[in-house]
C-alpha cells in the first residue's frame, strides 16, 4: 500500500541551505511580535500531538480519540500541581504514565480487532473521556473547567510569557520530530512500518503485529499527553470541551494533509494548518469547507500528503538529469 | 401524576425518539454493511433532510407528506451522486474512505451555515390538536410524524425483502464476493445502498423537522446516536438496528426519569466500547465481525 520515503542524501551545501533556513524560521517568531510567537506555540505543540498520531497511524491504525490522550496529559498533570504541589516534572510525567496506562488496557483489548473497529473504539472512547470530565465535576471542575493554571516553571526558571514558552514547546517539537527519525530508522520503527504494509507477512516473519500496534498506540498517546501537559501550562485554562471529538479529527486533519508515511509529515501538516485560521478570520465555514476539501483532494490525489510534494519533485529533477 | 401514567407517557415518547433513530441507524447500517466504512456525514444528511422539508414546506407551500417524499427522493440521488463523484475511488479503502466522509460532512455542515445562517428556525406544526386515549395526551403531530416513519419503514422492508435490488442490496451487505459471483454489479450497488442511506438520515430529519428545530448544527446528535445504535444492535445489521433503535429510544425516555443525563450517556458509552469487544455481532447477534 505504501512505501517508506527515504530522504536521499543531500549534498553537504545542500544541507546547510535547509538548516539555516530551518533556522530562520525557528528563531523568526520571536523577532516579530505576540501574535506569531502564539501561533509558532501552538504549531509547536501541535507538531508534538500528530507526531504521536503519525506513530500510531504508522502501525495501520487510525485513531480517533487522540485528544482524549491530551486531555488526560492536561488534566492529570494540572490537577496534581495543584492539589499537591508536584512540579510540571513529576506532574507531566504523571499524565504521560497514566496516558500510557490507558492506551495499554485500551489498545489490548482492541487492538486485535480489525481497522474500522479501533476506529469506533477510539472514538467511543474520546467521547466517553469528554463525558466524564463533564460527570465528574467534584474533581475537574465540570463544564467550567479549570481556570487560571500556573504557568511551568523548571528549575526555577518561570515560562511566563509567550517568547519564554515559546522556546520551552520548540525543544519538545525538535525532540520529538528528532525521536521519530531515530525511531523510524531503528528496527522498532521499521517493524511498525512492516505491520501496517502487509500484517500478515509480518506476523509470518515473527513479528507479533499485536504487540507492535501496541507499542506504538502507548507512545503516540504518551506524546500526546505531554503535549497536553504543555498546552494546559501555555493557555491557563481547560475544560472537557477543549478536547472535543472535533480536536481528534482535526489532528487527523493535519495528519493526512501533512503526510502520513513520511517523518516530516506532521511538521509540514500543522505548519501549514495551525495558523490557517488567521487567513480565514471572520470566515470561520470558508476555512473549514477549505479543510473539507483539501482532506478529499488530498486523499484522492496526494495520498503521501504535501510532504510528498517534494518527493515528485525530487524524482522528476532525477529523471531529467 | 400517577406512576403508571408517567410511565405509559414515557414510553410513548421513548418509542417516537427510538422511532428517529431507527431511521437514522438502519441507514448507517445500511452504508456500513455495503462499504464497510463509518459514514461521518450520515448526521449532515439529517440536516439537510430537515432544511429540506422546511424549504419545501414553508417556501414553496406543499402539504408535509409531498415536501418529505421530495426530500427523500432528493436526497436518494443526492447521495448517490456523492458516492459515484467521491467516494468512488476509495471503495476498497475504508479508512482513507472514512476520513473522506469527515471532509464531506465538514462542506455540507459549513455551506448550511452559509446558505441558512446559524439560528435556528422552527417549521409550523403538521396537525393540531391532541389525541387522547385514556388519560394518555399526545399531540397530534408526534401521530402524524409517528405513522409517516412507520410508512417510509414498511416501504423500506417491502423494497429489501420483496424487490429484485433490494434483495440484491442484501446480498452485497451480507457477502461483496459472493454477490459479485452471483452476478449482482457493485458498480449499480454501491451508489444505490449510499444513496439510500442519505435518503433514510434525510427522511428521519424532514420528519423530525416539525418536532424540533432546524438549524445547521441538528445533526450532531442523530450522528451519535446512530452510531451507538448501530454497535448495539451489530454493525451490519439491518434488523438489530431497527431493534436496538427503538430499545435504546425507550431506555433513554425512562432513564430520564431517574438519572441526570450525562450520567446516562457515560453508561451507554461505556456499554457501546463493551459491546464492541466483547461482542461485535451486536444484541441480536446478526451482525458480521
Amino acid at each position: 500500500m505504501s512505501k517508506t520515503i527515504h530522504f536521499a542524501q543531500p549534498t553537504d551545501r545542500k544541507r546547510w541551505y535547509w538548516l539555516s533556513l530551518l533556522a530562520v524560521i525557528m528563531l523568526w517568531p520571536w523577532f516579530s511580535g505576540p501574535f506569531v510567537l502564539h501561533l509558532a506555540v501552538l504549531t509547536c505543540l501541535n507538531i508534538l500531538i500528530v507526531n504521536g498520531l503519525a506513530i500510531v497511524g504508522r502501525s495501520g491504525q487510525l485513531s480517533f480519540g487522540h485528544a482524549a490522550f491530551v486531555a488526560v496529559g492536561a488534566y492529570v498533570s494540572v490537577l496534581l500541581s495543584s492539589a499537591l504541589g508536584w512540579n510540571i516534572f513529576l506532574s507531566g510525567l504523571a499524565g504521560m504514565v497514566l496516558a500510557a496506562l490507558f492506551a495499554a488496557i485500551l489498545g489490548w483489548v482492541i487492538l486485535r480487532l480489525k481497522g474500522v473497529y479501533f476506529v469506533l473504539v477510539t472514538f467511543s472512547f474520546g467521547e466517553l473521556m469528554r463525558l466524564a470530565l463533564l460527570d465528574w465535576s467534584e474533581l475537574t471542575g465540570g463544564a467550567n473547567g479549570i481556570a487560571n493554571i500556573k504557568p511551568a516553571e523548571i528549575l526555577g526558571f518561570v515560562f511566563d510569557t509567550r517568547a519564554r514558552f515559546y522556546g520551552l514547546a520548540l525543544v519538545a517539537a525538535i525532540l520529538s520530530i528528532w525521536l521519530m527519525k531515530k525511531l523510524f530508522a531503528s528496527p522498532l520503527g521499521q517493524s511498525i512500518d512492516a505491520v501496517a504494509d502487509n500484517p500478515a507477512l509480518a506476523e509470518s516473519t515473527g513479528l507479533s503485529v499485536h504487540r507492535i500496534q501496541l507499542v506504538a498506540f502507548v507512545m503516540g498517546c504518551a506524546m500526546a499527553a505531554l503535549g497536553g501537559v504543555l498546552q494546559a501550562r501555555y493557555i491557563g485554562f481547560i475544560s472537557p470541551e477543549s478536547f472535543n471529538p472535533g480536536l481528534s479529527v482535526a489532528f487527523i486533519i493535519m495528519l493526512v494533509i501533512g503526510g502520513r508515511k513520511s517523518v516530516w509529515g506532521p511538521l509540514v501538516g500543522a505548519l501549514v494548518l495551525t495558523p490557517l485560521p488567521e487567513l480565514f478570520r471572520g470566515a470561520v465555514q470558508t476555512q473549514h469547507i477549505f479543510y473539507g476539501a483539501a482532506l478529499i483532494l488530498i486523499l484522492r490525489f496526494m495520498p503521501g500528503g504535501l510532504i510528498s510534494l517534494s518527493e515528485r519533485l525530487k524524482r522528476n529533477k532525477g529523471a531529467r538529469a | 401524576m400517577d406512576w403508571s401514567l408517567l410511565i405509559t407517557q414515557a414510553t410513548i415518547n421513548g418509542l417516537i425518539v427510538g422511532l428517529l433513530y431507527l431511521l437514522m441507524a438502519v441507514g448507517f447500517t445500511l452504508v456500513f454493511g455495503i462499504m464497510r466504512m463509518v459514514n461521518f456525514a450520515h448526521g449532515e444528511f439529517y440536516m439537510l433532510g430537515a432544511f429540506g422539508a422546511y424549504f419545501f414546506t414553508t417556501a414553496m407551500n406543499l402539504p408535509f407528506l409531498a415536501a418529505v417524499g421530495l426530500t427523500f427522493a432528493g436526497s436518494i440521488i443526492f447521495g448517490g451522486l456523492l458516492e459515484w463523484l467521491i467516494l468512488k475511488p476509495f471503495r476498497r479503502d475504508e479508512l482513507n474512505g472514512m476520513i473522506v466522509t469527515i471532509g464531506m460532512a465538514m462542506i455540507l455542515q459549513n455551506l448550511a451555515l452559509i446558505v441558512f445562517g446559524p439560528d435556528p428556525l422552527s417549521m409550523p406544526a403538521v396537525a393540531e390538536g391532541t389525541l387522547q386515549i385514556g388519560s394518555i395526551v399526545i399531540p397530534n403531530s408526534r401521530v402524524y410524524v409517528v405513522a409517516f416513519a412507520g410508512f417510509v419503514l414498511a416501504i423500506l422492508y417491502a423494497f429489501l425483502k420483496y424487490s429484485r435490488p433490494g434483495r440484491a442490496l442484501r446480498a452485497v451487505v451480507e457477502d461483496f464476493e459472493i454477490a459479485s459471483i452471483q452476478g449482482i454489479r457493485a458498480r449499480i450497488y454501491y451508489p444505490l445502498g449510499f444513496g439510500l442511506g442519505v435518503g433514510l438520515a434525510s427522511v428521519a430529519g424532514a420528519l423530525m423537522a416539525p418536532l424540533f428545530s432546524v438549524s445547521p448544527f441538528v445533526g450532531a446528535t442523530p450522528l451519535l446516536k446512530a452510531f451507538i445504535v448501530v454497535v448495539l444492535g451489530g454493525l451490519g445489521s439491518i434488523p438489530g438496528a431497527a431493534f436496538a433503535g427503538l430499545v435504546l429510544g425507550l431506555i433513554e425516555s425512562y432513564a430520564s426519569l431517574f438519572f441526570s443525563s450525562s450520567t446516562a450517556d457515560m453508561v451507554i458509552f461505556a456499554v457501546v466500547m463493551v459491546m464492541l469487544v466483547m461482542r461485535p455481532k451486536g444484541l441480536l447477534g446478526k451482525g458480521e465481525i
